[in-house]
């Protein structure tokens, strides 16, 4: 039950929202959906920008899909490439940045790309879903 | 034109001979220095012990070592005699048996001598160790990344065991906290220990694959590996004489250059080790953007980088440099633009096996 580790999602279960977690690390995935689960996200992982940008491109996760938390030190296509393209492409959908590395002029200038948190590792499960509750009304607020 | 008759001139003087008496420490700086330099020739040296730190070194850079001193003292066209025994007998002994055209430096100039040696060697570990911490100022990203990773882990697994009521499940987390706090422990073992002074122990002969290995693993710290692919081409047993601390520093610092030479797009570095009898090479070469045939003559140069302002500190090659040559071994690079480089360290052959 709840274990969405491709686009597969069921429509018929109750839902508080599709998150797409991208880090290179399987285990923060695996934290990241253990946390998220909890407060009834569906959550979709990507290990890479590329797979991410795959993923939200793929049936109807275009429509679904609510919210990105990304990384920003990965390979294939790294978080701020694949951030740039979320935003031209489906502005709707709110990041927010998860990284292992607090950097003031990165964290900046993502915020100034329009991302909604800039979060570094490690954040206690509480503070990940409030960000997550934020961004979810953000993006309700932008379908208004 | 009066410039070019004189260096040609220079170019084809005989060497200096020169016979050191004495090998204890001074011998050994004294030797370990000037045989590095071309237009000194040493034409042997002698200890009253032949177990004496400089007679093995002598032996490994294959200089005639004798017992008996009266024989080198009275070496035909010998220039000069240094004697660093400070014995005030061994100086009536050299008057009474040289040829008169050598020159004899003993006593206190000897004792000078020894002391400018003594005092450059220091200074180059110091510019050595500053160049380390420079250079570990760039591993601040690496290292947040890899200790911050294993805490959220660590934080995830936790705040899920204070609820948790599957015991398969808390005993399956816990192991997984356990095994994440010894991945971060790890880091900060790692790094302690390549950002400590390096020890002032004796050479020893070093296992090289090992130490590649370990300069693998901190090079990690200093730069992304994303999209490299690294290929170990290994000889067995292969070994060097040297300072194992020193060692590891220029295999980070030449695996970090050739990583970086590969930030557009990846590629592959690879690291082969080789023993044979003319003696022992160790190459690092990558796939990347080459370097220039413009710049290639002064990349070993103190102070020359093609990093930004504030980002190299132009000392990585030139300490590489000074200890492959301390190590009497040599580096060689070769390089095609957008295609790749390749360094390559050649040791003298082992004369032990490694401990």
């Amino acid at each position: 039950m709840g274990e969405f580790t491709s686009g597969f999602f069921m429509p018929d279960q109750a839902t508080n929202g599709r998150v797409l977690v991208v880090d290179d690390e399987a285990d923060i995935r695996k934290v990241v959906r253990m946390t998220l689960q909890k407060a009834g996200y569906d959550v979709l992982e990507a290990e890479n920008g590329e797979k991410a940008i795959e993923t939200i491109n793929a049936g109807e996760n275009r429509l679904l899909l609510d919210v990105v938390i990304c990384d920003i030190r990965m390979p294939k296509i790294n978080g701020v490439e694949a951030i740039a393209y979320f935003r031209s492409n489906y502005p709707r959908v709110p990041v927010i940045v998860l990284t292992g590395f607090p950097d003031t002029d990165m964290a900046t200038s993502m915020l100034r790309q329009g991302v909604v948190d800039y979060l570094v590792k490690p954040v206690e499960g509480e503070k990940l879903r409030e960000a997550v509750a934020r961004a979810m009304e953000q993006r309700e607020l932008a379908h208004l | 034109m009066k410039h070019l008759t004189d260096s040609a001139v220079v170019s084809t003087i005989a060497p200096v001979r020169v016979a050191i008496l004495g090998a204890g420490r001074g011998g050994t700086a004294l030797l370990d220095l000037l045989h590095q330099i071309p237009s000194i020739e040493i034409v042997g040296i002698t200890d009253r012990d032949l177990q004496a730190p400089g007679i093995q070194r002598a032996r490994d850079l294959r200089i005639p070592v004798t017992d008996q001193a009266e024989e080198l003292v009275r070496t035909h066209g010998l220039n000069l005699i240094m004697d660093v025994t400070g014995d005030p007998a061994m100086e009536r002994f050299i008057q009474s048996h040289k040829r008169p055209a050598a020159d004899v430096l003993s006593g206190s100039a000897a004792r000078v001598l020894w002391e400018l040696v003594r005092h450059e060697a220091k200074l180059q570990a110091e510019l050595f160790h500053a160049e380390k911490l420079a250079s570990i100022g760039s591993f601040a990203a690496g290292i947040a990344h890899d200790i911050n990773n294993p805490l959220q882990l660590i934080m995830g697994l936790a705040e899920n065991l204070a609820e948790e009521t599957d015991l398969k499940t808390v005993h399956e987390q816990a192991r997984d906290i356990v095994e994440a706090v010894r991945r971060t422990s790890a880091i900060s073992r790692d790094l302690t220990q390549y950002a400590r002074k390096t020890s002032a122990r004796d050479d020893a002969m070093v296992a090289l694959n090992g130490r590649l290995d370990e300069a693998l693993k901190i090079a990690r710290y200093a730069t992304s590996f994303h999209d490299i692919t690294v290929r170990r081409d290994y000889q067995p047993d292969v070994a060097a004489r040297g300072n194992q601390d020193e060692l590891v520093h220029v295999f980070v610092n030449l695996i970090t250059n050739a990583v970086h030479a590969m930030e557009r797009g990846g590629g592959t570095l690879t690291l082969a080790t080789r023993m044979s009898r003319d003696g022992v090479t160790v190459s690092i070469s990558d796939t990347g953007c080459g370097i220039s045939p413009d710049i290639s003559g002064q990349i070993f140069e103190p102070f020359f980088t093609t990093k930004d302002p504030g980002k190299g500190t132009g000392l990585g090659l030139y300490n590489v440099k000074t200890i492959v040559t301390k190590m009497h071994g040599k580096i060689d690079v070769e390089s095609l633009v957008d295609r790749g480089t390749t360094f390559t360290i050649t040791f003298p052959p082992a004369t032990e096996t490694p401990s």
